[in-house]
């Protein structure tokens, strides 16, 4: 069954639509962090322009967080001082994100700057999953018992100015840190129409360290702030949100989410994040070829100036 | 509770669902105007009557592309030539270029005056019907493209590369008919031709016109206009985005908060 995206102007099966938001809400499920990353550039194999995926997807991601967030709310496991802080920079990071860009598609290389950082950004969480996951199977298979190392230092963060504390996540740490981490995310949002939450969970708790317990929820927080900016930037300067388009990536969410926690419940965390890093990595292979490879045409065109 | 939210979504989905099935009788958008009756120019006496299988285009949520019948009647002897245009535009065609192993836009090049779609068939083959000396009216694809004016200036060959590269991405898109079947005549007299329209079709007022050719003269013309327009839930949607972007960003934020809260409560009462 066919549907027309007005946005995207051009129709698509709604059970692809249907079927690429199941499969990112089932990683969402699994792994606790968003599937967007994965999701986007599905979205560009199946043939929606790359601007509208990233804007749609974007949409997608307000939803996404928000479900998730209500879990971590109601569990009190918001760090809502390091929320806002965070968000401080995520708010900057993504306006000058949506203004980067809009420039980029003015100067018609948008499609090039989204794929070129996706396949670095996959090809590194792929590979340092991949790795991970196999040094811990080796490992647990040489000794069961062993006791995890401690897992950070705390040395850069004690060292620069401006230092505030965080009751909630037991920190006295410049709040630099966290506004850079926040801006950077937002930039990565914006291009790339993902909350960020794989790259964001990890520098929280390695990079920050924060607790395990908030991370999540208060990744939660800042990612749907800064989603929810994105989508309405994107609309206001690039008119590129599909809201029929993220609809449907919700819809299919809404059922892959419970389905992916269970599935993540009853497989072993190794031998999830080995699955998941060798399926990212297949994404990024796709996307290098893409690149590498002759078009079958040089030429392609720009946008239609009805009115020059 | 919970089976009001279970109704809730159900009613999301179906609305998503009804969208997708089926053109609906929405009333056409105010912007297009109806086509008005076919009047020949030309001649007193109709030597060529036609009539469109369709009034309008219509872009709903289930458009996949569209075939229109063009059919009619014409005073024998004679050639039939059907020919399509689309608005005219600037388009901006872009060049890839290997650089350090990938492939990238390098070079652009805009022209003014592009139509966004050009379709021609004829009863005949059109070289030898243009060849008699209606070419000055009729324009052959070929033709057309070279009267399109290119904004800035540019060396005359590399420009050439440009516009075959315009006509060669309109022809992938479908929006060049490099073929669309030649006009079929019946009993000497009535005729028809299929013309394809294909499911990305830039919006505007699209002309379709036929002439009658005896000798390679125009003796009778008859142009009908052909509105192409998104009509219900898509030009709502389309018309929102692109004149209040604030209004419908702000929308899609808040359709993607009540959709998200809805799904995540739905989900932990499972």
């Amino acid at each position: 069954m066919e549907i027309y995206l007005p946005i995207a102007e051009q129709s698509m099966n709604v059970f692809v639509l249907l079927g690429l938001g199941a499969a990112a809400g089932l990683l969402a499920g699994m792994f606790g962090v968003g599937g967007g990353f994965l999701a986007t550039p599905l979205l560009i194999f199946v043939g929606i322009p790359p601007a509208v995926a990233v804007a749609s997807q974007a949409n997608q991601v307000v939803a996404n967080s928000v479900s998730s967030l209500q879990v971590h709310w109601r569990r009190g496991n918001v760090d809502f001082r390091m929320g806002l802080v965070l968000l401080l920079g995520g708010m900057i990071g993504s306006s000058a994100g949506v203004a980067l860009f809009t420039y980029l598609k003015r100067i018609g290389q948008i499609d090039f700057v989204i794929a070129v950082l996706y396949v670095v950004m996959l090809s590194a969480i792929g590979l340092l999953m991949l790795a991970e996951s196999l040094s811990t199977y080796v490992k647990r298979r040489r000794n069961p018992g062993a006791p995890r190392g401690k897992l950070h230092t705390h040395y850069l963060v004690h060292r620069l100015p401006l230092k505030l504390r965080f009751y909630k996540s037991k920190l006295y740490i410049s709040a630099l840190l966290p506004v850079g981490l926040g801006f950077v995310i937002g930039i990565l949002s914006a291009i790339l129409g993902v909350g960020g939450g794989f790259v964001l969970v990890p520098a929280m708790i390695y990079l920050l360290g924060m607790p395990t317990a908030v991370v999540i929820g208060t990744s939660n927080f800042q990612i749907l702030f800064v989603a929810a900016n994105v989508t309405f930037l994107q609309a206001t300067t690039n008119g590129t949100v599909d809201v029929v388009l993220a609809l449907l990536l919700i819809l299919g969410g809404v059922v892959g989410a419970p389905i992916g926690s269970r599935l993540a419940a009853k497989l072993p965390g190794v031998v999830l994040r080995g699955l998941m890093s060798v399926l990212i990595l297949a994404v990024a292979a796709e996307l290098l070829i893409e690149l590498l490879r002759t078009p079958s045409s040089p030429f392609s065109l720009g946008p239609r100036e009805v009115n020059p | 509770m919970r089976r009001l939210l279970i109704a809730f979504v159900a009613g999301l989905t179906w609305t998503a669902i009804a969208h997708a099935q089926g053109p609906r009788a929405e009333p056409p958008p105010s912007g297009l105007p109806g086509p008005p009756p076919s009047v020949p120019t030309g001649s007193a006496t109709p030597d060529l009557v036609v009539d469109l299988s369709r009034a309008r285009v219509s872009i709903t949520s289930a458009f996949q592309g569209e075939s229109i019948l063009m059919f009619g009647m014409f005073d024998p002897p004679g050639e039939v030539v059907v020919v399509v245009v689309g608005p005219e535009a600037r388009e901006t065609v872009m060049r890839k270029e290997r650089f350090l192993g990938l492939w990238l836009n390098t070079g652009r090049q805009s022209f003014d005056d592009v139509p966004a779609y050009y379709a021609i068939a004829a009863s005949q083959p059109l070289q030898r019907l243009l060849a008699r000396g209606a070419g000055g009216e009729i324009l052959s694809l070929e033709d057309r493209m070279s009267t399109v004016t290119p904004v800035g200036s540019r060396v005359a060959a590399e420009l050439a590369k440009f516009r075959a590269g315009l006509v060669e991405v309109k022809r992938r898109e479908g929006l060049y008919p490099a073929a669309i079947g030649q006009v079929t005549v019946q009993a000497g007299r009535l005729f028809r031709v299929d013309l394809p329209f294909p499911s990305r079709l830039p919006e505007g007022v699209y002309e379709v016109k036929a002439y009658l050719l005896r000798e390679g003269k125009i003796v009778a013309a008859v142009s009908r206009p052909l509105p192409v327009g998104k009509v219900g839930f898509s030009a709502q949607l389309a018309g929102w985005a692109s004149h209040d972007g604030a209004l419908y960003g702000l929308g899609a934020v808040f359709m993607a908060l009540f959709a998200g809260w809805l799904g995540g409560a739905i989900m932990r009462r499972l």
